[in-house]
């Protein structure tokens, strides 16, 4: 089978999935996984949970919030650059506002019912 | 309350009560108004003509949590328009406690060269005393703010002046002191350092002693919304203790922008740096832990602040190199300049404050410099060499010290990211569509915290329009604008925007707070007319000014050249950029 590799970043507390567990500020892994793999089985083969997660990028582009989590599925092609964020990051909306999201983020906004203004910040305390 | 006018070109004073017209202002809606009434739009910034006007919020000095903002007005050398900026500090709570609604600083001095100081204390009324102060000029800030506290006593607080403000650059902000005495909180855009430098006033020091404190009107209702606010704050992920800001500061900002591909690179040439998590609000809590041996999490810049978001960076011996690195600065002088040294970030944000410069305006104009061939991008020590020359006033210092909008006819570039004469803050308006729509409308130039969100069901925006249509940008871009003209006026520090736009009792809070100071019954929509009506009377000065909607657009590369990663362009219509203030 064909493999494809993914240029991962882990920001802040994430960054222990990169191999080290002492890294605590950013790590830049390239991780193969089977062509045909979601971004689910990007989590499984780091070994975290998709709760420890909160913004995402595939690309650049947003994928995931706080709270709204539509990438799951998402297909990912080699050389994809996917960039996770810890639960302590924010991104407040005036200063995410008309930015490029991926197809499924932007049918999740759609219809929240806020349309995106907000986003869910109720995390479990990672205190 | 009291109007406390002092008049430079002959050193009196005068305390008269707040006239009627005003009374029902504070902070920028009062400086705004003031400035519009008092100063010719077409003066001369620099000239006799235009005044400086200081107000605290509607809260600050009171107990009201996270209030103590002061704004200062005047006619902007840099945009040659109306600019509010503000400060935390808690010389605008000894405003407030010193009943002074305005201090507004007129006249022009006829000596050149010389320099006063005022003490401000309580004697049954405000009371200003003058004191020559030549003697610390040409000195960086740090050095001569601990010779204010020397001669007027520990409990003072003081507002001054650096070199940049008497070099009269378009890029001098005002300082204000933090909470451990340091000059190194900035009323920083759109050069009104320079304004005062001209009235010849470098110190502006205030005793609180003995004065009565801000009346309250309705305790029970500001109580209230004390208390609302306060459960905001502390509940909110981003505004709470050990949360985003109080762990990683504004700075945390760094590596989700340059995900994002919004993180302007080298002179606005990408929307991704490839040295950012190494200037990043994660590198700075992580490094500090190393080098103070445990975490150390952000402190306030002001009294009563509970978000407590200003961080320290510290170098390899435990030494502090500054205090606060804010997101737009580590922003400017680090990827903006392709710079990825955080230490020599911190060093060059350290010498604008002792300089006083604007960290966003010096690092664009050393950007566009940079472009212009003047140093290589990504030369920190050069960089640090420039943020001198500036302080010390030599030719290429005074061609950076006017701002970035110089600095590219200068060197003949044609890549200058400024609206209004202002440098853009660090959000890409390609990548970041809706921040670029506030940057172009804004009445204070290039500007990102011209428009804060906030609950959208108060604001009533909500179910009308779809937010990411260009017609919903627009209108949002207008309810938020003149929200945070509102909130500039209530005294609280923009950051709780963050909070009250997740939990609307924290919303009502602010404006239980406002209106326990003041006995009005105003309601949320109330206050979005007054927010609009600060607009309204900003955008008249401007237009008198020659300011017209025309300036309401971008540079013209924003639109032509396309920003890597993504390869978008600003592609917002003129139409929709006329439609946000069409309708005000
Ligand atoms: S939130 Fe930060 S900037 Fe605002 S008042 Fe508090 S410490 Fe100062």
């Amino acid at each position: 089978m064909t493999e494809i590799h993914i240029d991962t970043w882990l920001y802040g507390n994430l960054a222990v999935y990169g191999g080290d567990p002492n890294e605590h500020n950013f790590a830049n892994a390239n991780v193969p996984l089977p062509e045909g793999s979601v971004l689910q089985d990007l989590l499984n083969s780091l070994g975290m949970k998709t709760e420890e997660r909160g913004i995402t990028f595939i690309n650049g582009d947003l994928s995931a919030m706080p709270g709204m989590q539509p990438d799951l599925d998402h297909a990912l092609k080699d050389g994809d650059r996917v960039a996770f964020f810890h639960l302590r990051s924010m991104w407040p909306f005036q200063y995410r506002h008309g930015v490029a999201m991926i197809d499924e983020m932007q049918s999740a906004i759609d219809n929240s019912e806020d349309m995106g203004l907000r986003h869910a910040y109720k995390l479990p305390d990672d205190d | 309350m009291f109007f406390v006018r002092v008049n430079m070109t002959d050193r009196t004073y005068s305390v008269t009560d707040v006239p009627e017209k005003y009374k029902h202002l504070a902070g920028r809606g009062l400086t705004s108004n003031v400035i519009a009434d008092e100063v010719p739009a077409l003066c001369h910034a620099l000239g006799p003509n235009n005044k400086l006007v200081f107000s605290p919020g509607y809260t600050t000095g009171t107990s009201a949590p996270t209030s103590s903002r002061v704004s200062v007005g005047g006619k902007s050398p840099l945009t040659g328009g109306i600019k509010e900026a503000n400060a935390g500090t808690s010389w605008a709570a000894d405003l407030g406690v010193l009943n002074i609604k305005a201090l507004i600083v007129e006249g022009f001095p006829e000596e050149k060269g010389k320099f006063w100081g005022i003490a401000v204390t309580w004697d049954g009324k405000p009371k200003v005393e003058f004191f020559e102060a030549t003697q610390y000029a040409g000195k960086p800030l740090a050095e001569v703010h601990p010779a204010m506290y020397e001669k007027f006593g520990e409990k003072i607080s003081v507002c001054s002046i650096g070199m940049a403000a008497e070099h009269g650059y378009s890029n001098s902000g005002v300082a204000f002191n933090d909470q451990y005495k340091r000059p190194t909180r900035y009323a920083g855009r759109g050069g009104l350092g320079a304004v005062m430098a001209t009235k010849g006033l470098k110190f502006i020091v205030l005793n609180r002693a003995g004065a009565p404190g801000v009346e309250i009107v309705d305790k029970a209702l500001f109580e209230e919304g004390r208390k609302k606010m306060i459960d905001a704050l502390r509940t909110h992920a981003i505004t709470k203790p050990k949360g985003g800001l109080n762990s990683y500061g504004t700075a945390i900002l760094v590596n989700i922008l340059n995900e994002a591909g919004g993180l302007p690179t080298r002179n606005f040439s990408s929307g991704r740096f490839e040295g950012a998590p190494k200037i990043s609000g994660e590198t700075i809590f992580e490094k500090n832990k190393e080098r103070k041996g445990k975490e150390v999490y952000n402190h306030n810049c002001s009294p009563g602040c509970i978000i407590q978001c200003s961080n320290t960076v510290y170098d390899e011996k435990g030494e502090e190199i500054t205090s606060c690195l804010e997101y737009e600065s580590a922003w400017a002088l680090g990827a903006d300049c392709g710079i990825d040294n955080l230490e020599d970030v911190a060093k060059m944000n350290a010498l604008c404050n002792d300089y006083g410069l604007d960290t966003i305006e010096t690092g664009v104009a050393i950007a566009v410099a940079m472009e212009g061939g003047l140093i290589p991008f990504g030369d920190s020590k050069a960089a640090i060499e420039l943020v001198h020359e500036m302080g010390k006033g030599t030719p290429k210092g005074r061609i950076l010290g006017a701002g970035a909008a110089t600095t590219g006819r200068a060197f003949g570039v044609r890549r200058v990211p400024v609206v209004k004469g202002q440098a853009m803050p660090a959000y890409e308006p390609r990548a970041v569509k809706g921040i670029g729509i506030t940057y172009a409308t804004t009445t204070m130039g290039a500007d990102h915290t011209a428009g804060y969100t906030i609950a959208p069901e108060i604001l009533g925006v909500m179910g009308k329009q779809d937010p990411l249509s260009p017609e919903g940008k627009a209108g949002l871009s207008r309810a938020f604008q003149a929200t945070t003209a509102f909130i500039d006026s209530s005294g609280h520090c923009l950051f709780i925007a963050f909070a009250i736009l997740d939990i609307a009792t924290g919303y009502q809070g602010m404006i239980d707070e406002v209106n326990g100071v003041t006995g009005n019954k105003w309601s949320a929509d109330d206050i979005l007319k007054l927010g609009g009506d600060i607009l309204k009377v900003e955008r008249k000065f401007n237009e008198a000014a020659g300011i017209g909607k025309e300036a309401d657009r971008m540079p013209e590369f924003m639109m032509k050249e396309p920003l890597p990663p993504h390869n978008v362009t600003f592609d917002i219509s003129d139409e929709t950029l006329d439609s946000v203030f069409g309708e005000l």
